[in-house]
């Protein structure tokens, strides 16, 4: 597709994905999706504005929030449609489901519902770049809640450590589940990280495509040259409740007032114009890739016990 | 000191016959590291200590100064966040040998071995593989406590997806790793046990070309009287009371080494039971949910008939491991239980009158070892 700007080209792959999960809100009454789903939607802007300046052959490892960063990176729609309904013809032939996206073919390694799991394989992956002296480029995506796990904290240390070229990129939606930052942490996540000697950034404005990835894209020519660890915490939202197609405003756990700030800066709602050219599109693509995932066959008992070891 | 024997094997023709060495485990595993590291130079060893003056016991000393740092080198004391990163090293081409002193520690790991490695392949749909071998070493004896002498075999090999071993000679180590290494495309556990180290073993010409895999059983004593199934030290505790019972009562046991326990040859087990009507195992952990558990469960779910007599188990006591000499000795069967068991189980008889060794352990009679670790 020809984009007059790099704007309308992140704008565009931020729809596609808002629309995607807006169409599995949809189908999820019909019980088609037996799968839990954690939707991105709010926090469309950080794998948008990251992944853009990622070439296919740098991997990013995510969490089980992942369809955003699955289509960011370039993953095949219909592969993901047919994985949400357990078919063959899925990216892991059904055996994934929502949680556990991945698209290797284009740099999206594997995702774990364990929360902060994936990170050391991203640290793994980077020793592999460094040993092998590639120009890659690995991330790790992950929550704020991730912050507080062991291994996170092994992991930024064992990559200082070796100066391995990774970026963490933590996605700050200021909850875990329902719990608020200031129930979990002693620290402040951007601090924390500069201690262990990693470079570190903060974007407060999640929701700004531009400016997400103009400075995603100054890390990754800083790693990529210097092959050294960076951190990056962007602010978010999470509009929907934390699994599942629903709001949970209404439980008390957070303000709508937050909520009404963050959509008052939303382009996917502010931009009426980008979204009315290129929904129909996008929802044609979206119509295509569910009917495909409608038309596939199930794996069968052949598959049950393939692939174990 | 004795010199260990497993050079009693029933199944002869799957080894060519040749003039016998001998080899210590710890040589053993020294070599296949050696040797890991000059054929394949995608091979890497880490773990707390590996390139220290001590080495793994021995078994990675000097490899670091030989092969280069990038290529063996020491960790932060992150169980969890070293498997991830051998993780993402296997999916990326790497070969990675994770070290661990004691067995013991691997469960601050346990996330990254059940949760993520063991399930790598499955749960991407066969698009992923993370070959790699995690070593760790079981203590025992010299006061190692309830903190460095668990066996863990039961929680991996409990878990689809997981390859775990258990060396039980230096055969064992020198069939088994280098096939791993090359030929094993998932995450594989070998569970050492940390008294063979110093054990010498004779060793026949070793399989490497056969394509047969050496993840399996092996018979390493034929007898018709009765049937021994175990597992790592237990082997030689095993090997020994047959000889005692062929010597001073005429008994022949039949003992079968699980060596590779997530994949036990279970129709070599079930045509012994057949064969000899008695069943035994003997186990380096606890009994319930166990090795142990699992050898009666294969019998009586296939050959329940097979039994003439109930099955007898011997693991660890159902305790924490103590560390007070007086305790430790009867917290695990000895020689002469086993020897004891043995005897009642083929004469059917409590008093059977068969004359017991004098020698009480491995820990006793085998060991030079003097800790403290």
């Amino acid at each position: 597709m020809n984009f007059t700007s790099v704007y309308e080209e992140l704008f565009y792959k931020a729809l596609r994905i808002r629309l995607v999960e807006e169409r599995i809100i949809e189908l999820y009454p019909t019980d088609k999706i037996q799968s839990p789903v954690h939707l991105s939607i709010g926090q469309e802007a950080v794998a948008v504005g990251a992944c853009q300046s990622l070439k296919q052959t740098d991997t990013l490892f995510a969490s089980y929030r992942n369809h955003a960063f699955y289509l960011a990176k370039g993953g095949d729609l219909r592969a993901m449609f047919a994985e949400l309904y357990g078919k063959v013809t899925g990216c892991a032939g059904g055996k994934a489901g929502s949680m556990h996206l991945l698209a290797p073919e284009v740099g999206l390694m594997g995702s774990s519902a364990v929360v902060a799991s994936t990170i050391p394989h991203a640290v793994g992956a980077a020793l592999v770049a460094k040993r092998r002296k590639h120009e890659q480029v690995i991330v790790a995506a992950f929550g704020d809640g991730a912050t507080e796990e062991g291994v996170y904290h092994e992991s930024l240390n064992f990559a200082a450590l070796h100066k391995l070229p990774v970026i963490f990129l933590c996605e700050n939606n200021g909850l875990a589940v329902h719990s608020a930052l200031s129930a979990r942490q002693s620290y402040r996540i951007i601090e924390h990280a500069r201690y262990y000697g990693l470079s570190v950034t903060c974007v407060p404005e999640g929701h700004d495509l531009m400016k997400i990835y103009e400075v995603f894209s100054g890390i990754v020519d800083h790693v990529r040259q210097h092959r050294t660890p960076y951190f990056i915490e962007i602010q978010t939202y999470r509009y929907k409740e934390h699994v599942g197609p629903g709001e949970d405003h209404h439980a008390g756990y957070r303000s709508c007032e937050e909520f009404e700030a963050w959509k008052a800066k939303d382009p996917l709602i502010l931009n009426k114009k980008l979204t009315d050219r290129y929904r129909p599109i996008i929802l044609k693509e979206i119509d295509e890739a569910v009917a495909f995932a409608e038309a596939s066959p199930w794996p069968g008992r052949e598959h049950l016990l393939s692939d174990v070891i | 000191m004795s010199t260990a024997r497993t050079d009693t094997h029933a199944d002869d023709q799957r080894r060519s016959v040749c003039p016998e060495e001998v080899v210590t485990y710890r040589e053993a595993l020294f070599r296949t590291m050696q040797d890991a590291l000059k054929r394949n130079p995608d091979v890497i060893i880490f773990g707390q200590g590996v390139d220290d003056h001590k080495g793994i016991f021995g078994s990675t000393l000097g490899l670091a100064q030989e092969f280069g740092a990038d290529r063996v080198f020491d960790t932060p004391l992150a169980e969890e966040g070293m498997t991830g990163v051998a993780i993402g090293a296997a999916l990326n081409g790497l070969y990675p040998i994770q070290t661990h002193i004691r067995a013991d520690f691997v469960l601050l790991a346990m996330n990254q071995i059940v949760n993520l490695a063991a399930k790598y392949k499955y749960m991407f749909g066969g698009r992923f593989e993370v070959p790699m071998l995690i070593r760790m070493v079981v203590g025992r004896s010299w006061g190692q406590g309830a903190q460095h002498s668990q066996s863990l075999q039961s929680l991996f090999a409990h878990v689809p997806g997981l390859t775990v071993l258990m060396p039980a000679s230096a055969q064992s180590i020198l069939e088994c790793y280098p096939y791993v290494i090359a030929n094993h495309r998932g995450p594989v556990l070998a569970i050492e046990h940390r008294l063979m180290y110093d054990l010498k073993f004779r060793v026949d010409e070793v399989r490497e070309k056969s394509n047969e895999s050496p993840l399996t059983s092996h018979r390493v004593r034929v007898g018709k009287d009765v049937t021994i199934v175990a597992t790592s030290i237990m082997i030689l505790e095993a090997l020994r009371a047959a000889e005692h019972l062929a010597r001073s009562a005429g008994i022949e046991c039949e003992i079968i080494d699980l060596n590779c326990v997530s994949h036990i040859d279970a129709a070599m087990i079930l045509e012994s039971v057949k064969k000899t009507g008695k069943l035994l195992v003997a186990d380096t952990s606890w009994k319930a949910y166990g090795v142990c558990a699992e050898v009666c469960r294969i019998v009586c779910e296939h050959s329940p008939a097979s039994l003439k007599a109930p099955a007898v188990t011997l693991g660890m006591q159902p305790a924490p491991c103590p560390t007070a000499k007086s305790l430790e000795d009867m917290y695990y069967p000895n020689l002469r239980d086993l020897t004891d068991a043995i005897a009642k189980l083929v004469s059917g008889k409590g008093d059977h009158g068969i004359p017991l060794p004098d020698e009480h352990s491995m820990a006793d009679v085998y060991k030079r070892f003097k800790g403290p670790f």
